[in-house]
């Protein structure tokens, strides 16, 4: 399944990652590898399995079974914040941003914990690394509203801040949870060509989960297709596209 | 730009009206409200401090007069037993606070909402009954009587004045920590910790620190009390006194800064006027008040203000 990856270009592995809630079994001896510099869509019908999947790579949820190794490193066994560390960051399913907190302070606040400055009691915040936010709330296009509480912005510029939040870091790997859950066709577009072009700018490794395919067969590299908890098929948009298990399980028995 | 100098020139004028009234305050009212103001400030700066804890980061404690309680306790024992001077003991007394939330606090952040709650009312009330039960240290029931403030601050003005300025510097920290990169953490993670564990904040490691602060900064409020009262009793770590800052904070507004402070003068006034007129009915007083705050104002007075005058968001937030 796939082309063999040489040892230095995998930024991610994953080995027989198993996830059971009860006797449900949400991901099942999942095998992955991601190069350095993919763009990679994970789809799948809902229930298959790519939040859970998603969330035991971030260690928000713990593994029965498996191994996670990121640019060599084991994060198997990590604490969420200290994956964060080694390199990669994420959104989630549902949007998650400080709502009550303005978005510069969003932003700063992602800033201060990542430049390890947050255990500081001493000095105010308000001026620290409020030019760098500024620079990054720019590159999401939410330059005009920076001083409002964020829980009365749009739902796409909401999302857009956590994109904003997760870039903070300048990680290798940026993992993105449905990032157009909500959006208009419009705004879907609009984001996804941001990510895009930000990942090309970057370099980044880029893992994502979405519904929409349009969104998917436009700016991903690789597909990784899962169902019911396993990986069905994996391979460049086209070949995903002609694929008949695919078209039978996700896009329709006519798809 | 001038618009922003205009509002520092506000602010600055502000307080040294604040400062002024609060200077002159013990000269112009009788005798009894001085007493009565002490207490006032030894409660803002009990609140307050609870606070950080509910306001800033979302923690509700039950069980915050056992800080109090080792605060002052703290204090009296070491002025009592080991004779050290008493300002020092002020200074000293809120580390056995500190060193209370530290232990306390390392099971007690463990757990969220209802069950934090209850670990550390359960932890308050273990720190009642060693306190009550151990006579021969802290005198269980008898209290430890004689903790009287050094000569020099022994009349109640001079008494209201070193509050003061103790509370005033208390209160200053809080706010420098509220708006230090620390307290920007902890709104994080109040909003969204899961947000915040993945911006590389380690959420368990950040509340048990907020919680040790708070844990010092209700040890001083103890320890003032202590020696403003001449004595200490283990009703100090009850869990009546861990409501008084909770019911105070609601009043006031947990969002506001201020509203630990605007609760305390409202709380303490009623308290003073009310169980003065009808000593038994304070208690019912109190319960009216505070079911009128929820379902009128939620967000207390403070909430009630700024909707008032301004109709928007006010920028002083915890």
């Amino acid at each position: 399944m796939g082309k063999e990856i040489e040892e230095q270009d995998v930024a991610l592995r994953i080995k027989a990652l198993t996830k059971h809630f009860g006797g449900v079994m949400a991901v099942y001896g999942v095998d992955m590898e991601i190069a350095q510099g993919d763009i990679r869509a994970i789809i799948g019908p809902n229930g298959a399995g790519k939040t859970t999947l998603f969330n035991l790579i971030t260690g928000d949820l713990s593994k029965n079974q498996g191994r996670v190794h990121f640019r060599g490193q084991d994060i198997s066994r990590m604490p969420p914040y200290k994956i964060y560390r080694c390199g990669i960051s994420r959104t989630f399913q549902i949007t998650s941003i400080f709502l009550r907190l303005t978005p510069l302070e969003n932003v700063q606040t992602a800033l201060l914990s990542h430049h390890r400055r947050h255990y500081n009691i001493f000095t105010p915040a308000k001026s620290i690394y409020r030019q760098e936010a500024l620079d990054i709330l720019e590159r999401v296009s939410l330059k005009e509203q920076v001083l409002k509480p964020s829980s009365i912005m749009s739902h796409g510029d909401q999302r857009r801040l956590e994109l904003a939040i997760a870039l903070v870091s300048e990680p290798q790997l940026l993992m993105l949870d449905e990032p157009t859950a909500g959006m208009a066709p419009q705004e879907r577009r609009e984001t996804m060509e941001l990510v895009a072009r930000i990942g090309e700018e970057e370099g980044l490794t880029i893992l994502f989960t979405e519904h929409d395919m349009d969104v998917v067969f436009a700016v991903s590299k690789r597909i990784t297709v899962m169902h019911q908890g396993r990986i069905i098929f994996e391979g460049k948009p086209q070949e995903v596209r002609a694929n008949r298990e695919v078209q039978r399980v996700y896009l329709g028995e006519d798809g | 730009m001038q618009q922003k100098k205009h509002k520092a020139g506000h602010l600055i004028l502000l307080i040294i009206i604040l400062l002024t009234v609060l200077l002159l305050l013990p000269h112009i009212i009788p005798f009894f409200f001085i007493l009565v103001a002490t207490e006032i400030a030894i409660l803002a700066l009990f609140a307050a401090a609870f606070n950080l804890l509910l306001g800033s980061g979302g923690m509700l404690s039950f069980g915050h007069a056992a800080y109090f309680a080792l605060g002052a306790y703290g204090s009296a024992l070491l002025f009592k037993k080991a004779g050290v001077p008493m300002v020092l003991t002020v200074a000293a007394g809120p580390l056995f606070a500190a060193a209370g939330a530290l232990l306390f606090g390392f099971f007690i952040v463990r757990l969220t909402t209802v069950y934090f709650a209850m670990l550390s009312l359960a932890f308050a009330q273990i720190v009642y009954t060693i306190i009550f039960k151990w006579y021969g240290f802290t005198g269980g029931d008898n209290g430890l009587l004689g903790i009287w403030p050094t000569s020099f601050l022994k009349s109640p003005v001079a008494y209201y004045y070193f509050t003061m300025a103790v509370v005033g510097l208390s209160v200053l920290a809080l706010y420098a920590i509220i708006n230090s990169p620390f307290g920007y953490a902890l709104k994080a993670i109040r909003e969204n910790p899961r947000r915040a564990r993945f911006i590389g904040v380690n959420v368990k490691r950040h509340q048990h620190m907020a919680f040790v602060l708070s844990g010092f900064f209700s040890g001083i409020a103890g320890s003032l009390f202590a020696f403003f009262n001449g004595s200490v009793f283990p009703d100090y770590a009850f869990f009546n006194k861990s409501f008084e800052p909770l019911i105070v904070v609601i009043m006031g507004g947990t969002q506001f800064f201020l509203g630990p402070l605007v609760g305390a003068v409202g709380y303490k006034l009623l308290e003073t006027f009310i169980s003065g007129r009808w000593p038994v009915y304070w208690p019912l007083f109190m319960g009216s008040i505070v079911i009128t705050v929820i379902l009128v104002s939620p967000q207390g007075f403070m909430g009630f203000l700024e909707r008032l005058l301004w109709g928007r968001k006010l920028r002083s937030r915890t």
